[in-house]
């Protein structure tokens, strides 16, 4: 079977060439071939240089995708686990959004993982920073969240006097 | 996670669980700052950016993810009316799963409806809104309730992912008290299935909490960890490890609540052996009668299940019923087989094991259920002969599956093997003989049957610890998997067996010269594979089928047999 090389174009003009195999992982990818046959490179508009690198390694890696070989695909999670090991927040939301943009499911399974993993175990304070999110809720809000809590069962976890310590 | 870091005006709050107040806010126009989307600087309200198109795929998860978290830390949420979310089209239906304390989260998404993209969902927190749904529904339960209070885009995201939610699977630690689960359950009102982990006590508010918060549940499973069993005092559900609590009163008007889930589907209660368990199954299937008109599978263990019991069952006359099985009753006679037949035409499965029917028995089920029946589970029913086993394989064209294990029993053997664990004990007993000696000087009164089976559909069979069969013909062209564990009376040269398609045999507890004469027969004739796997097979009729007891009487045998077997095996293979 002859390998179709695929050319994509990042957002800042830098070429990527991948196999067509590896290509139509990504939807969005597949259906631009399909439907507009380019020439010079697929379009990638929202996906910069430095995103798409990390996508088509990604792709390149996850093209032949392992049915039932137990060893390779604990080897493949490896390979995911190190993959986005050493990136930063950053480059990891980025990761998603252009997983989302470009429709590749393994890699927006992989990040959304990834982040909530990351969130686990993080307090509201930690997760608002991360994700750089400024707090919506007024004092009103708050008020009557905690009116309602009140009103309802006594029964509370043995957090709350933990929880106002590690605030302060 | 741990421990909710509130924000200091918040010292108590974990402002995660009522989300509906300030959304009830916004929609009154509370005077909030206008808010500029975080990609284009248009005002918010109204406008829509890069959200991805209302089309979602759909997504079919199955290997579900599985988290293992710190144990958390509680704040109890406060059980809140129902939120009711102008906006709420979008029926995304998706599973979640919770275990919490030690906090697995598995999801398995299931499905997912187009998402209806609303413009004060569009955005929050630098991640477009499917984007930041796909992060949060790998979160366990507890870290998403906590996510609600990051900000309002993340609160109304978490509500949806709650109310679509299809199947929960919660841990309740014994810290925690039935208000916290009571009030999670109210967010997912789409729950179909619901699996819990108890490690406290199960009582009926917490069974009530559940009929009412999950209308359309079809599935429930309770379990109880190992803790929590220590401590039960009631009897014990094994299967479904359903806990009942000493007071009778608290039991049942706890099961007539639950049970009030009129779109339940199947049931399993498996109750424990003890003879103190004094559930009143007759009131408890009464209620299920009425409560549960849909039920599809019904599997009911328990030591006392008696004609009364089946007569309410037929009473409470379930349309839909396709699979029966109530196991352990030696209460149910063939009288109860009449009254099942009457009412119940369109069984499927039947499995009375355990029970005290006989050959007529058979006899009434060949009768009343020809075309219908597929599987026949008639394990340890000591009154069964092989000359009804014969008559159902006979007379029931669809039948794939038959579980007759225990049913011919060599008496002898019986005693036999009385005697042998009497010496175990110490005890001596001069009169133990060997089994060929047995064979020739059995009672005058206990005759070897024979068994021939000649079908066109059977599947799989089972003749486990059939001690008392002496001589098997089987012709079954569509035989796959047959079970002839511990017929140590099997005679090698009565053995024909003429299947072309069987895969497996298990002859585990068998004479040598037996397990010879098969494997001749099976490989030299059809060049099927013959594998004697060291397992007693449990008939897979359904996952309610499980007779859990039935392996442990005999796996002492098991592992005496187990070598011999597995040697002899590689030997000829």
């Amino acid at each position: 079977m002859s390998t179709k090389k695929i050319t994509l174009l990042s957002s800042d003009n830098e070429l990527f060439t991948v196999d067509e195999e590896a290509a139509n992982q990504s939807l969005t990818i597949k259906h631009l071939i399909e439907d507009t046959e380019p020439e010079n490179g697929v379009p990638l508009p929202q996906v910069h240089s430095k995103i798409l690198a990390k996508v088509t390694e990604y792709l390149i890696k996850h093209a032949n995708e392992p049915d039932n070989d137990a060893a390779a695909k604990e080897e493949l999670k490896n390979w995911d686990d190190k993959f986005l090991e050493k990136v930063n927040h950053e480059t990891l939301f980025d990761l998603i959004l252009a997983a989302n943009y470009l429709d590749i499911k393994g890699l927006l399974d992989l990040t959304c993982q990834t982040v909530a993993d990351l969130m686990n175990g993080m307090s509201v304070v930690e997760v608002r920073k991360l994700f750089n999110i400024v707090n919506d809720f007024t004092p009103e809000d708050e008020a009557e969240v905690r009116k309602r809590r009140k009103r309802g069962t006594k029964t509370i976890g043995p957090s709350n006097d933990q929880a106002n310590q590690s605030n302060h | 996670m741990r421990r909710h870091h509130h924000h200091p005006i918040s010292a108590t709050a974990s402002d995660a669980v009522d989300l509906d107040v300030a959304h009830h806010d916004l929609q009154r126009g509370k005077k909030r700052g206008n808010y500029s989307c975080g990609r284009c600087g248009q005002p918010k309200k109204g406008h829509v950016c890069h959200v991805p198109t209302a089309t979602t795929t759909t997504i079919t998860d199955t290997s579900s993810s599985s988290i293992v978290t710190p144990a958390p830390v509680f704040a109890t949420p406060s059980p809140c009316p129902s939120p009711r979310h102008p906006h709420s089209h979008s029926h995304l239906r998706r599973a979640l799963s919770f275990e919490d304390n030690t906090s697995y989260f598995q999801e398995e998404e299931e499905e997912e409806e187009p998402m209806e993209i609303e413009s004060d969902w569009v955005e929050a927190g630098g991640l477009p809104m499917n984007c930041l749904w796909e992060v949060l529904r790998r979160l366990p339960p507890v870290t998403l309730l906590s996510a609600a209070k990051v900000c309002k885009g993340w609160r109304t995201c978490s509500r949806k992912l709650w109310r679509a939610a299809e199947e929960l699977r919660l841990k309740v630690p014994a810290t925690i008290q039935v208000g916290f689960v009571g009030s999670m359950l109210q967010k997912c009102s789409g729950l179909v299935r619901l699996s819990l982990t108890m490690e406290s006590d199960l009582d009926a508010t917490m069974l009530a909490c559940i009929a009412f918060s999950c209308p359309n549940l079809e599935a429930m499973e309770v379990a109880f960890s190992d803790r929590a069993v220590n401590r039960i005092t009631g009897c014990l559900l094994l299967f479904l490890h359903y806990k009942m609590l000493t007071s009778m009163n608290d039991l049942l008007s706890g099961f007539s609540l639950v049970f009030n889930c009129p779109n339940l589907k199947e049931i399993s209660l498996d109750f424990s052996r003890s003879e103190n368990d004094s559930t009143d199954l007759v009131t408890m299937v009464d209620g299920l009668g009425r409560s549960c008109p849909r039920l599809r599978k019904v599997h009911i263990a328990s030591v006392h299940l008696s004609h009364v019991v089946v007569l309410a069952l037929t009473a409470a006359n379930l349309r839909g019923l396709r699979m029966l099985s109530l196991i352990l009753g030696s209460g149910i006679t063939d009288a109860s087989v009449a009254a099942i037949a009457s009412i119940y035409p369109n069984l499927e499965l039947l499995d009375l094991s355990g029970s005290s029917i006989s050959d007529s028995g058979i006899g009434m089920i060949c009768n009343e259920f020809p075309e219908t029946l597929s599987r026949l589970l008639l394990a340890l029913c000591p009154n069964i002969t092989s000359s009804g086993i014969q008559f159902a394989t006979a007379q029931l064209p669809l039948l794939e599956l038959m579980d007759c294990g225990m049913t011919i029993c060599d008496p002898c053997s019986e005693n036999l093997s009385e005697e042998s664990t009497l010496n175990n004990n110490g005890v001596r007993k001069l009169n133990f003989m060997p089994k060929t000696h047995n064979m020739t000087t059995s009672q005058s009164h206990l005759v070897y049957q024979k068994l021939i089976i000649k079908h066109a559909r059977l599947k799989k069979l089972s003749l486990w610890g059939c001690s008392g069969l002496d001589a098997l013909y089987l012709n079954c062209p569509e035989l796959k998997d047959l079970n002839l564990t511990s017929c140590i009376n099997l005679h090698p040269e009565r053995l024909l067996i003429q299947c072309h398609g069987l895969e497996n045999v298990h002859a585990l507890g068998c004479q040598e010269v037996l397990i010879n004469a098969i494997n001749s027969q099976v490989c030299n004739n059809y060049s099927s594979i013959d594998d004697h796997f060291p397992t007693k097979r449990l008939a897979d009729g359904s996952k309610r089928v499980h007779v859990p007891h039935i392996s442990s009487p005999q796996s002492s045998g098991i592992e005496k047999g187990r070598k011999a077997s597995i040697s002899l095996c590689t030997v000829i293979a």
